[in-house]
């Protein structure tokens, strides 16, 4: 299925903040794990992450630093702060609460 | 299996990423950080194909191409990129209310630009028309005029309560009927001392506005930070507006004069104040419109001048002890070496501020020169102090060595504690975070000192 260009943004920092809750990763470890968890039902292109970290760095949402991996090249990882674990609590509210609604009709549709 | 591979044909693929990144590099929104990060990208991706039992060129080529055209990779980052400089001092808002939002701004500025000049006209109509005459009045205000239009800004910038910024605001007047209220004899030293703490706390004031709407509040270090670079961004527009200005000014009075009709008074009392203070709110707004376009500036600033500055306070440690003079016999002497000294924290300062701790994980040979900087400055600091202990055993506390005192004090210990924070940092021990930290937090030592200085001086030394 391919999802709309808005709720693939709309959804990505969501997924980028509640992935980096789990532990601290690198870009190109968070794409794998947004196809592992969603079947690859969600794949976003690889470049447009980037951005998105970038500015929820800017936001304080979550930090950076850089670290070798054992084949000597370094790795950009990104950390998630508690700002951003407050932003993702209130997001997750937020979804939850369209995902109540959407039920709420699903099941009046079914009446 | 997948060594051998990439040993039988690494020399094309490392040709390969080096063409891909240098086409990557000649984007302007793309630093060196971000080539970094997105060819260790490409090359975990090709590592992955590689061990799917592709080939390395095919590899490498899917790798490219699901990172996406370089042209579009260089859009997303220019969105947020800090090295995306130049190209729109005006951003085209995105949506339509953005863009009604984005005039609204610019109305309140312009607004705020003329209160500001209107304010610094308020005691004319207590009479102190005569600015020679009544120069203590405009001075010790001056402050006021210049940051309280900036925090209105700020304030409607940042969205924010006014209940939550009632206190603030309310320490704001307290300081503006304390200034104004308290008694002043001759010869007004504690007054003009006054006058010279007030834009440290109507800056700190500021400190509070600017930095209370973000998630990790006004007092956390990264906050601080931005806020220090807002400052010394806004102060290089300021002095670009201000020069300005002064040429319109210039031109003014000069055709006027061709015309033989006297303007002086006009550009007196109303050109030249309401254009100084109207600056403040304008280079605010400026800043704020484009953080980022003087960022490239600030460490290029901050690299000249640090070498040369050491090499001016190692002249004046040798004018010090080479022909040995006694520098507390002359006060403007110590006046000046205070002024070094200030400059040369701002100058450590806006190091930090210009420094990307990310970038630059290690110790570089400018943090070393900041540390050589601070090291003379605490070698200065120290001869200042000693020429003012000495002055106040011989004449005793008057309310200008007081102040000198304190703030030497305040400045040795900064000074002490930035230089530990480097030797720690470049030595392993402790992070360039820490540095920050604590240079932030000091920031409230220098706030509570203007405090004593503008409110208990005064008092203490009975108004004069």
């Amino acid at each position: 299925m391919n999802m709309s260009k808005e709720l693939t943004a709309a959804t990505a920092v969501p997924t980028i903040l509640a992935i980096l809750q789990l532990n601290s990763s690198y870009g190109y470890a968070i794409i794998q794990k947004v196809r592992e968890i969603s079947n690859n039902e969600i794949s976003w292109s690889d470049g447009m992450l980037y951005p998105v970290l970038h500015r929820l760095e800017s936001e304080q949402l979550i930090t950076s630093y850089w670290q070798s991996a054992d084949t000597g090249r370094r790795r950009k990882y990104y950390q998630i702060t508690d700002a951003g674990n407050r932003e993702l609590e209130q997001i997750t509210s937020q979804w939850s609460i369209v995902q109540h609604a959407l039920d709420q009709l699903e099941k009046e549709r079914s009446r | 299996m997948s060594r051998q591979k990439e040993m039988s044909s690494s020399f094309d693929l490392e040709c390969q990423i080096r063409k891909w990144k240098s086409h990557l590099q000649s984007q302007e929104s793309i630093g060196p950080e971000d080539l970094e990060e997105l060819e260790s990208h490409v090359r975990d991706s090709v590592e992955e194909l590689m061990n799917k039992g592709l080939s390395i060129e095919e590899s490498f080529l899917i790798a490219v191409r699901r990172l996406g055209e370089v042209e579009i990779i260089n859009e997303e980052f220019a969105k947020v990129s800090t090295e995306d400089v130049w190209r729109q001092l005006f951003i085209p808002a995105a949506t339509v209310s953005d863009a009604k939002r984005n005039k609204l701004e610019l109305i309140i500025v312009l607004a705020l630009a003329v209160f500001g000049g209107l304010l610094s006209r308020i005691p004319m109509l207590f009479g102190y028309v005569d600015l020679d005459a009544h120069a203590l009045v405009y001075v010790r205000n001056a402050a006021l005029f210049a940051f309280f239009p900036v925090i209105l800004y700020v304030f409607w910038k940042r969205s924010l309560t006014l209940i939550k910024s009632l206190v603030a605001f309310a320490v704001c007047l307290v300081f503006a009927i304390v200034i104004n209220a308290y008694p002043s004899y001759e010869p007004h030293h504690t007054q003009i001392l006054g006058a010279i703490h007030m834009p440290i706390i109507m800056l700190y004031l500021l400190m509070y506005f600017f930095g209370s709407s973000y998630p990790s509040g006004w007092r956390h270090p990264n906050t601080r930070l931005n806020f220090v670079r807002f400052i010394g961004e806004g102060f290089i527009f300021t002095v670009l507006i201000g020069l300005g200005g002064m040429v319109l000014i210039g031109l003014t009075v000069g055709t006027f004069e061709l015309m033989e009709i006297d303007i002086a008074m006009f550009v007196q009392n109303w050109m030249a104040p309401c254009g100084l203070f109207g600056i403040f709110p304008i280079a605010a707004y400026l800043v704020e419109q484009k953080k980022n376009l003087i960022e490239s500036i600030a460490p290029v600033l901050s690299r000249i001048f640090t070498p040369l500055f050491f090499f001016v306070l190692l002249a004046l440690i040798g004018g010090f002890f080479i022909p040995f003079t006694a520098v507390w016999e002359n006060r403007s002497t110590l006046i000046w070496f205070d002024i070094i000294l200030v400059l040369a924290l701002a100058l450590t300062l806006y190091s930090m501020g210009a420094k990307d701790s990310q970038k630059e994980s290690r110790a570089t040979v400018w943090d070393m020169m900041t540390l050589a900087l601070l090291l003379a400055a605490i070698v200065v600091d120290a001869i200042a102090l000693t020429g003012i202990v000495i002055r106040l055993s011989r004449f005793g506390f008057t309310a200008n060595k007081s102040a000198a005192l304190g703030e030497n004090i305040i400045l040795l210990a900064n000074l002490i504690l930035l230089a530990i924070g480097y030797i720690r940092y470049g030595r392993k021990k402790g992070t360039f975070g820490h540095i920050v930290a604590m240079q932030m937090y000091f920031l409230e030592i220098y706030a509570l000192w203007a405090t004593i200085v503008v409110v208990l001086f005064p008092i203490i030394f009975s108004f004069a």
